[in-house]
């Protein structure tokens, strides 16, 4: 009897979490929040720091160095012909930070903002998306410190390159390494924060997974029989794309290309559910 | 008649004890197996674990409406927090609904969203946006924080070089300004000092009756809660023990966790306390006037027997009342009686309105002709005092050793 006229609620919470629950407004309605996110991540890593912001380009600068004593000069891995070792040493080691950071920063949300997790609400892909964002400006900046070293290697090296149509394909390849590492960032986030264990795995793990992509060979140079492994990894197509558009140098195939974005797709499409569903569960263990 | 904005619908919360990390893989991989595979219910709730569970919250129900200042109490572990959680949708049920209508905000945390090295002034954008504030909203009241908080001179200086009381003062600020339809606060009024509490709890009582806010508030400060809330809930083993009007529902509480009377007794006079002369049999306190617990409104009477073995001289009896560190604040004596083997009976009434809410001590000094200490039975019996007030901002400890019921006059001489 004491059925009340059916109110219109705004909301509702029970036990089941709906597949797709971040409705766009209120994901909308925290943008602020991802905004002061990035900020707070810039911030914090330059202030106090004797060069600032300048380390964005100092990182990479000092890792390609080490890569052309180590990788070049003393175990003399070639690069293939034309393209100079630094511009295809940085290219690579760019585009590989972008993948790193992007996931390693991604899988390690529930451990890091449990403690906000457990006083306050909000959409929790927020946090994984205000990395994604800050790791992206980040690449955009080492981005121009590649083009600004080719431009320099073009003027005054008469390094020639062969523009080619995959520079169109920058973009998708960028965007395919940045959602590869969101979806894969988000599924580790919630099973590492379910199984501890698996901690050393993600750590260990990427480190295997910087061999068996080209990072600092090409694939072409990667023996036939063997070539298969490296293929398999789909971040191999788009790491080819990207060197193929930004340096005119790259194997790339239309069958890899479509492996690779619908090994994307489905990964992000599996960890968004998997996040959603999972996250608001993870609470009651972490 | 208002509306509800919040309906609870049979809110049950199920938590696992123990250590969940370990082996909870291959529990997880065999339960999924039998589920989704071979199609099998799971006796997994049953069965071996059984034990490993805890009910945090078990079927709770109960509706509120627009503007209204609800207070949740209960002892540690009621369930409290984890119904606020459930509500801000930061924890699941595990069974039941919540429904409800309008902005939720939440502060189960001073400083939720504040970061050390950030300054002050970005503190207040990040906490804000993290509390689900909006960028307008923040720069509107923007100042106001501010000056609400009164560290102006600090703006730009990282949070971690704060005091404490600064930091605190800031994060509350912040927190004070949020407005939701429906505020819900946990237990945050522990931090900062008086004066600053008397701040916040003006500031939530004015959004709550002005504004129309609808407010569920959780404190161990039964008088907070007494104050700004005109409906208390009291949850107890996840259950709802008691709803409805807020003294009503404290004081009902307050019986259940104080029994009527403390103290204790000794059945065998060999074992109890004492010597040779004088032993002791019982003694207790409890509130005068038919009240079930003492309060600073009711009187003290302690009553005490002690087996007496001396047959000649006077006896008389020292009563002092001992601080909660132990000091002396009152010495009383009794008149002597003459000493026979015997039980004596001691009663001891302390008035109404005059002392304070802590907790007391009893020691009693048996006396034979006003010059021989036979035995002193130091601090033999302990009593909490429980607070009462009305008509009052003041949630902190009363300070004094008593609070005697004292009259000032305080008034306008003349004008000038």
């Amino acid at each position: 009897m004491k059925q009340p006229l059916e109110k219109n609620w705004d909301w509702e919470i029970s036990s089941e979490t709906s597949n797709w629950s971040w409705d766009l407004k209120s994901l909308l309605s925290y943008r602020h929040l991802l905004a002061s996110l990035v900020r707070k991540e810039f911030l914090l890593n330059y202030q106090q720091t004797v060069l600032g912001p300048g380390w964005i380009l100092v990182q990479p600068l000092l890792t390609l160095v080490t890569y052309v004593l180590v990788f070049g000069m003393l175990i003399r891995i070639p690069t293939g012909e034309g393209v100079p070792p630094v511009l295809f040493y940085l290219s690579g080691i760019v585009l590989w930070n972008f993948f790193n950071e992007s996931f390693g920063t991604t899988s390690r949300t529930f451990r890091e903002y449990i403690h906000i997790f457990t006083k306050v609400y909000f959409p929790r892909i927020i946090i994984p998306l205000a990395t994604i964002s800050t790791q992206f400006m980040r690449f955009l900046v080492q981005l121009i410190l590649l083009v600004l070293i080719l431009l320099y290697y073009i003027i005054f090296r008469g390094y020639v390159i062969h523009w080619h149509w995959a520079l169109a394909g920058v973009p998708l390849a960028v965007a395919g390494v940045g959602l590869i590492s969101l979806g894969m960032g988000l599924i580790f986030s919630v099973l590492t924060a379910k199984y501890r264990d698996i901690v050393n795995i993600v750590d260990v793990g990427i480190r295997l997974l910087f061999f068996v992509t080209p990072v600092v060979y090409p694939l072409a140079l990667v023996r036939e029989e063997l070539r298969w492994i490296v293929k398999l990894n789909p971040l191999t197509p788009f790491f080819e794309l990207f060197r193929l558009g930004v340096l005119g140098q790259g194997t790339v195939q239309t069958a890899d290309l479509v492996y690779s974005f619908s090994f994307m797709l489905v990964t992000f499409l599996v960890s968004v559910y998997m996040f959603n569903k999972q996250g608001s569960k993870l609470i009651d263990v972490v | 008649m208002q509306d509800t904005v919040i309906s609870i619908e049979n809110i049950s919360k199920q938590y696992r004890l123990g250590t969940i990390g370990t082996g909870s893989l291959r529990q997880d991989l065999q339960v999924f197996w039998k589920k989704n595979i071979l199609r099998q219910d799971p006796d997994f709730f049953k069965g071996l674990h059984a034990a490993d569970y805890i009910w945090a919250l078990d079927d709770v129900s109960f509706d509120v409406k627009q503007g209204e200042a609800v207070g949740i109490i209960g002892a540690n572990g009621s369930g409290k927090s984890t119904l606020l959680k459930i509500i801000s949708r930061i924890v699941q049920p595990t069974s039941g609904k919540v429904k409800g209508r309008g902005k939720i905000s939440s502060i189960l945390e001073v400083g939720t969203g504040f970061h050390y090295e950030l300054s002050g002034r970005e503190n207040i954008y990040m906490s804000g946006y993290t509390l689900g504030m909006q960028k307008q909203e923040i720069q509107k009241k923007f100042d106001e924080i501010v000056a609400f908080s009164g560290i102006e001179k600090f703006l730009d200086t990282p949070v971690k070089r704060y005091s404490s009381g600064m930091y605190v003062r800031l994060a509350f600020a912040v927190a004070a300004h949020l407005e939701p339809d429906i505020l819900i606060v946990d237990e945050v009024l522990a931090v900062g000092d008086a004066d600053f509490q008397k701040k916040c709890m003006g500031k939530m009582q004015a959004s709550s009756a002005a504004d129309g806010r609808t407010i569920l508030f959780v404190s161990h400060n039964l008088q907070a809660v007494e104050n700004l809330c005109n409906r208390a809930i009291w949850l107890n083993k996840g259950k709802i023990a008691d709803i409805g009007n807020t003294g009503a529902v404290v004081r009902s509480y307050l019986a259940s966790t104080k029994t009527d009377l403390t103290g204790s007794h000794w059945e065998d006079p060999d074992t109890a306390p004492g010597n040779e002369w004088v032993r002791m049999k019982r003694i207790t306190a409890r509130a005068g006037g038919n009240e079930p617990f003492i309060t600073v409104k009711t009187p003290v009477i302690i009553e005490a027997e002690l087996y007496s073995y001396v047959n000649d001289g006077d006896l008389n009896v020292n009563i002092e009342l001992l601080s909660p560190s132990g000091e002396s604040i009152f010495n009383i004596g009794c008149h002597s009686i003459k000493a026979e083997k015997a039980i004596l009976a001691l009663q001891v009434t302390i008035p109404a309105d005059l002392l304070n809410n802590t907790s007391y001590g009893i020691s009693l000094t048996v006396v034979k002709n006003y010059s021989q200490a036979l035995h002193e039975f130091y601090n033999c019996l302990s009593f909490e005092v429980e607070d009462v007030r009305e008509g009052m901002y003041y949630y902190g400890v009363w300070p004094g050793l008593i609070r005697p019921s004292i009259d000032a006059l305080f008034y306008v001489k003349e004008s000038f």
